[in-house]
């Protein structure tokens, strides 16, 4: 038993909650990650973690209505019985991270205290401050390091996975190890593993600046894709309607801000360059509560973001012209503010030099997460109604409980993995829960969901008896999978141009190039030409890369190598994007067509599944029908009212 | 630290060169690089315009793009350190015009705020260098395992909800839980030195990061369970003991953690597990 | 776990806290007392007066009168002296190796961290050199009787505890020397500074030891260790300025009467006045006096 491990790539929630099961049930953990663990991306979630809780439950909310919303804020193109499962085990998560010493706010009494998020009407989503990812992920990354001291999980950080090992082909095709490289020494060698998990996030540097960290290039991802690995609903990106517009990245503005009370507000009068506080309340436009009366603010991400770019794009009605609408706090108590809302107006302070609890924040919509990812399957449970069901009203009876296994088969050894026997996708490199939009706060639970739900998967697959260990495997696969990284990366070295290059050549400039056409065409409004557009771009830059120059030729610690080479992956991930996006001729959650601007299931009640052609370098794009059959197709409006341009009501200029 | 000291200024300042900062300058930064452990260290200063809100992250962007020194000589691109950019992971920590902090919250218009002013890079002094500005902050979380910095559950499976706990007891444990291990504190703190190698660090003083996530779980209802041996490594070599009282650590603190506080509890703690000890012999 | 460690780091903790206490007590309070006693002569006449014992004596006088017979009883009648004697030493040579020891493993940075706190870190840190070399010096030359140190070569004694010791801090005993303003520059460095480090260390060790834990606490108890230093400090330099307006002779005329009117043993009366004799000839041989 002992000779068989398991790898996992990457230290964010669910790569630690992948290892922490995993190593528990005595299976020793390689843990790789490009940063120390506790410094992954996770740590930027900040407004809360949703599930049903007794205050909800007995409004008539239930761990069922959580479901029904998250396949409608995903416009139904989750797949549906992993889904289920998320949203059953979701109070058992908050139990568990309680237990574990996450300080969720608390309230009066001492319970846990909720607030309100998007794409629901019910407190559900339980919240640690406004660090809530930070929280979860210190917890997990402790519980892990109590694993680490007893020997049965080795970290790796500071290595870079550099390609999954695979041995068969088709469907027999199973993962057997990694390529990685230390960034420090810059040694490369291959690690065997009886299952690979790839918990490696999401892919927000392809679009230049977004709210995600400076590792989130979806190198893994692609690596992975390129490999063999599906990758699904790519075109699937979320733009979060809140974020601080910076230099360097747009830095999140929590969706709890709305949660809290944050009205999202324009001046009624174009062109109006008063100070926000000077302007009266009827001379102010309430973007999403005028336009949404039924959720207000609280309408899901992409339909706000939307708005704002409509708004501000379309109307010109921006702050000061500008691409800049008011998120306002400043009519709620400062206190309370400090308390649940402190560490993002902080950060918003830090950055913008102005306190959020007394002027209003100026916001801007950013790339946020990536619905997409990875394709993965699963063995569904044994809930299986004899047709699917209409939209779940609160307090109506729930047509399934909330134990365990009626979405999922627990432990069912394909659960969460790729087409890739043994290669594995959780957490947000993981296509299945959030559809075309992910909601607020569901992020954090299908990553530790995917980890504590789906390593039982993983731990029944490498101890299945029929299953061949890879003590077996010959070593001269592992050879010729380090020969071959090792021989891109020796390429990549020798192209050192000591900066005497062509500007053209320059890896950060392609990348800003990438960046820069991708976040126009490809986020929150697309058309078919300017999709074409970008593709012909990234054709364009990927003949340029083939001619890539590196900075720096150094045999230690070469950063600029490790970009470099992600710069390659990233072109490939950003062509499946938009290629997906161009085949996709329909408006979804987040998918939003000009072109198209009507939700078309006829045609694309449909998972994107793309596929790396190595022929040709490129993917190749099918559309699979999604995973359903629980609930029943509906149109998505969160009661939106009939459009009102905000001209009809602008009140009378004021006599100023 | 023969860096030609610029000024070190305080939030006042920084608000007020917020207010006056040049559109369209460009600034020095003077950058104290190495190429790798053991390797001679060397200064040298590039030229960066500013855009609006420009910080130090955008800057060695800048750099890494165009690795050309004031001097026009070519060099390889400045190796850092760096993560969310929203100041609560940690990466990004050196010291900047000589004072440890964040480098992603550390805005241009606060610091350069006139054409040619001079922003000064080095890296942190108390951990092993790896390259440039990027420094091995392993040690850190060594620590944590040395102090047992976690809850001793009993497994992850469904039992049930945690210990109930009231709101200002949690308001008390989240300031603690909110340390990044980003190292300010250490780095400020005249009684952590620097150790190279690992067998050296059980017995040079811990510092003030792990004493308070001692604290942390020493203050949760199934983490006390631990207490007895985190004491025991608090009161051992490099433990609680070493602390001075400069109170520094407190003061670079990036998100405000009452670290002195921490500090102060532990000692508590250690009086009275010293003396229990002492007279129960366990 | 690193078996190969010193006696000094295994019980790192136990002594470093056995430091802490040394400074407060013995030594702390040792302090107080002594510069209560000192002091005197700034403060003497006029506790005599309220007694109703200072006519006919000037301030300076009175003061003299007062602090001279305080020494004497205490160097007379304070049963077990030498006992007391020597574990004050010893807790002050403890106190002040391990200081030592322990101040030389940390880095000061005040220079980039200029806060109040690091401030009083880094002083307490020197006002620990400078005491040691004080103290060493102070003990030397006024119990030990290394006179060959003091200007003009003054050996104190308690019977002549006033004048001896105005002698040795004005450089003779004919009045004001160069070299003793230097000593007295260094008295005065070297009790300030003492009573900086014993105020500042009454504060860190209530921190130390987990008395203050709140920011509050720490800052109430602040304001107590400071009232304390102010205290000591205005004791210390009345002590100082007492010492050093004191005329040697009425001193001398004041020590000898109550020399007289005191029940002392014949002997050790003897001792002292061989003693007093070398003094005076040693001031009196000097030309420049």
């Amino acid at each position: 038993m002992s000779e068989h491990r398991v790898i996992v790539v990457g230290g964010g929630l669910a790569g630690l909650a992948a290892s922490i099961r995993i190593a528990e049930a005595g299976v020793p953990v390689d843990l790789f990650s490009m940063v120390p663990v506790k410094r992954s991306h996770s740590v930027c979630a900040q407004g809360g973690i949703n599930a049903c809780n007794e205050v909800a439950r007995q409004q008539g909310y239930s761990e069922y209505q959580h479901f029904d919303e998250t396949l409608i804020g995903g416009d139904f193109l989750n797949d549906q019985h992993p889904v289920l499962e998320m949203a059953n085990w979701a109070p058992k998560i908050i139990d568990l991270l309680d237990r574990m010493g996450v300080p969720f706010n608390r309230s009066s009494e001492g319970y846990r205290d909720l607030r309100l998020f998007g794409g629901s009407l019910f407190k559900r989503t339980h919240f640690s401050g406004a660090t809530t990812g930070q929280q979860l992920l210190y917890a997990l990354d402790e519980q892990n390091r109590r694993f680490v001291s007893e020997g049965k999980v080795t970290e790796y950080n500071f290595w870079e996975f550099l390609y999954p090992i695979t041995e068969g082909e088709g469907e027999n095709k199973r993962a057997v190890g990694i390529v990685a490289q230390d960034m420090r020494t810059m040694q490369i060698r291959s690690f065997r593993a009886d299952a690979v998990v790839m918990a490696t996030g999401g892919c927000g540097l392809v679009f230049g600046k977004s709210t995600n960290s400076v590792i989130c290039t979806g190198g893994a991802a692609s690596r992975c894709f390129q490999a063999g690995a599906w990758y699904g609903n790519a075109e699937m990106i979320q733009v979060h309607p809140t974020a601080i517009p910076g230099a360097d990245k747009c830095r999140l503005m929590s969706e709890s801000a709305r949660g809290e009370g944050g009205r999202v507000w324009v001046p009624a009068k174009k062109g109006d360059t008063r100070k926000p506080n000077d302007i009266p309340e009827n001379e102010r436009y309430y973007i999403l509560e005028e336009r949404y009366p039924k959720y207000g603010n609280l309408v899901p991400r992409d339909i706000a973001t939307r708005e704002i770019f409509d708004v501000c794009v379309n109307d010109g009605m921006g702050i000061n012209g500008q691409n800049q609408v008011y998120l306002d706090l400043t009519h709620k108590d400062p206190d309370y503010l400090t308390e649940k809302l402190g560490g993002i107006l902080d950060i918003y302070e830090k950055f913008a030099g102005e306190d959020p609890r007394f002027t209003p924040m100026k916001i801007f919509p950013a790339v946020h997460y990536s619905m997409g990812g990875l394709w993965t399957t699963y063995t569904p449970g044994d809930y299986s109604p004899s047709e699917p069901m209409p939209e779940h009203k609160p307090g109506n009876p729930i047509p399934v409980g909330n134990e365990q296994g009626h979405g999922l088969t627990i432990g069912a050894h394909n659960n969460a993995m790729t087409n890739i026997q043994g290669l594995y996708a959780f957490g947000e490199v993981n296509f299945a829960y959030h559809g075309a939009t992910r909601l607020g706060a569901n992020a954090l639970l299908s990553c530790i969901f995917d980890g504590l739900c789906n390593g039982v998967s993983v731990v029944n697959y490498i101890r299945d008896e029929n299953h061949a260990g890879v003590s077996e495997v010959d070593q001269s696969v592992y050879d010729n999978a380090v020969k071959q990284e090792q021989d891109k990366h020796d390429a990549l070295l020798a192209t050192t141009s000591n900066n005497n290059g062509n500007k053209e050549n320059n890896p950060y400039q392609i990348a800003f190039e990438l960046g820069e056409i991708m976040n126009n065409q490809s986020t929150v409004v697309k058309t078919a030409e300017g999709l074409q557009k970008c593709l012909d771009k990234i054709d364009e830059l990927s003949e340029r890369y083939k001619n890539v120059q590196l900075g720096d030729g150094a045999m230690w610690t070469n950063q600029s190598l490790s970009f470099t080479r992600t710069v390659g992956d990233m072109l490939i991930l950003a062509e499946a994007i938009a290629k997906a996006g161009l085949l996709r001729e329909e408006s979804r959650g987040s998918h939003y067509r000009t072109d198209f601007p009507e939700r078309d299931d006829e045609k694309f009640w449909k998972a994107s599944v793309a596929k790396f052609n190595p022929n040709t370098g490129k993917s190749d794009i099918e559309f699979v029908p999604v995973k359903a059959g629980l609930v029943k197709l509906r149109p998505r409006t969160y009661g939106k009212t009939a459009p009102e341009k905000a001209e009809t009501k602008t009140p009378e200029p004021a006599n100023a | 630290m023969g860096a030609a000291q610029a000024s070190i200024i305080g939030a006042e300042e920084r608000k007020a060169n917020r207010a006056v900062a040049v559109e369209g300058r460009s600034v020095i930064f003077k950058i104290k690089r190495c190429d790798g452990p053991g390797k001679p260290w060397r200064w040298e200063s590039f030229k960066v315009p500013t855009e609006p809100g420009s910080n130090v992250i955008s800057s060695l962007r800048h750099i890494a793009a165009n690795p050309v020194t004031v001097d026009g000589k070519e060099t390889t691109p400045v190796v850092w350190d760096s993560g969310c950019l929203e100041e609560v992971c940690g990466a990004c920590t050196m010291v900047i015009n000589g004072r440890v902090r964040q480098s992603c919250s550390c805005l241009i218009d606060e610091y350069a705020p006139r054409e040619g002013d001079e922003i000064v890079l080095e890296p942190m002094s108390k951990f092993p260098v790896i390259r440039d500005l990027w420094v091995d902050r392993t040690r850190m979380f060594n620590a944590l395992e040395r102090v047992k910095a976690w809850v001793p559950i009993d497994g992850t499976y469904n039992l049930g909800a945690g210990p109930q706990e009231d709101h200002d007891h949690q308001q008390m444990r989240y300031a603690l839980s909110e340390c990044m291990t980003c190292g300010c504190c250490l780095e400020a703190c005249p009684q952590f030195i620097k150790k190279e190698h690992e067998d050296q660090w059980e017995s040079s003083f811990i510092g003030p990061q792990a004493i308070s996530q001692a604290r942390l779980f020493n203050e949760h209802g199934t983490g006390k369970r631990l207490k007895d041996e985190r004491m025991d490594t608090l009161t051992g070599p490099g433990g609680i003991q070493d602390c001075g009282n400069a109170q520094n650590c407190v003061k670079v603190c990036p998100k405000g953690i009452p670290l002195t506080e921490s500090i102060a509890a532990i000692g508590r703690s250690a009086t009275i597990h010293s003396i229990k000890k002492f007279f129960t012999g366990k | 776990m690193s078996t190969h460690q010193s006696f000094m780091q295994r019980h790192q903790f136990l002594i470093r806290r056995l430091h802490s206490l040394t400074g407060i007590l013995p030594i702390g309070v040792f302090l107080i007392a002594h510069l209560v006693t000192n002091s005197s002569l700034a403060w003497g006449w006029f506790a005599l007066k309220g007694r109703g014992g200072a006519e006919g004596l000037s301030v300076s006088e009175g003061g003299v009168q007062y602090f001279a017979h305080e020494v004497t009883y205490l160097n007379t009648q304070v049963p077990h002296l030498f006992l007391i004697e020597v574990t004050l030493w010893a807790a002050i040579a403890f106190h002040s190796i391990l200081g030592f020891y322990y101040a030389m493993g940390g880095q000061g940075n005040l220079p980039h961290y200029k806060h109040q706190d690091n401030f009083r870190y880094t002083l307490q840190r020197l006002s620990g050199y400078f005491g040691i070399a004080f103290i060493f010096y102070h003990v030397a030359t006024l119990r030990w009787g290394w006179s060959f140190l003091v200007p003009n070569g003054t050996e104190w004694s308690h019977h002549w505890s006033a004048s001896t010791l105005a002698a040795a801090l004005q450089g003779s005993s004919e009045g004001w020397t160069a070299m003793g303003v230097v000593v007295s520059l260094f008295y005065f460095l070297g009790v300030s500074l003492l009573v900086f480090h014993f105020a500042n260390g009454l504060w860190t060790a209530a921190i130390t030891w987990g008395l203050t834990v709140s920011e509050h606490a720490q800052k109430r108890w602040g304001y107590v260790c400071a009232a304390v230093g102010v205290g000591l400090m205005l004791a210390s330099w009345g002590a100082l300025a007492g010492a050093m307006t004191v005329d040697y002779d009425e001193a001398q005329a004041i020590e000898a009467s109550i020399q007289g009117s005191h029940e002392v043993p014949a002997e050790q009366l003897d001792v002292h006045t061989q003693n007093d004799g070398h003094t005076l000839q040693t001031a009196e041989a000097d030309p420049e006096g």
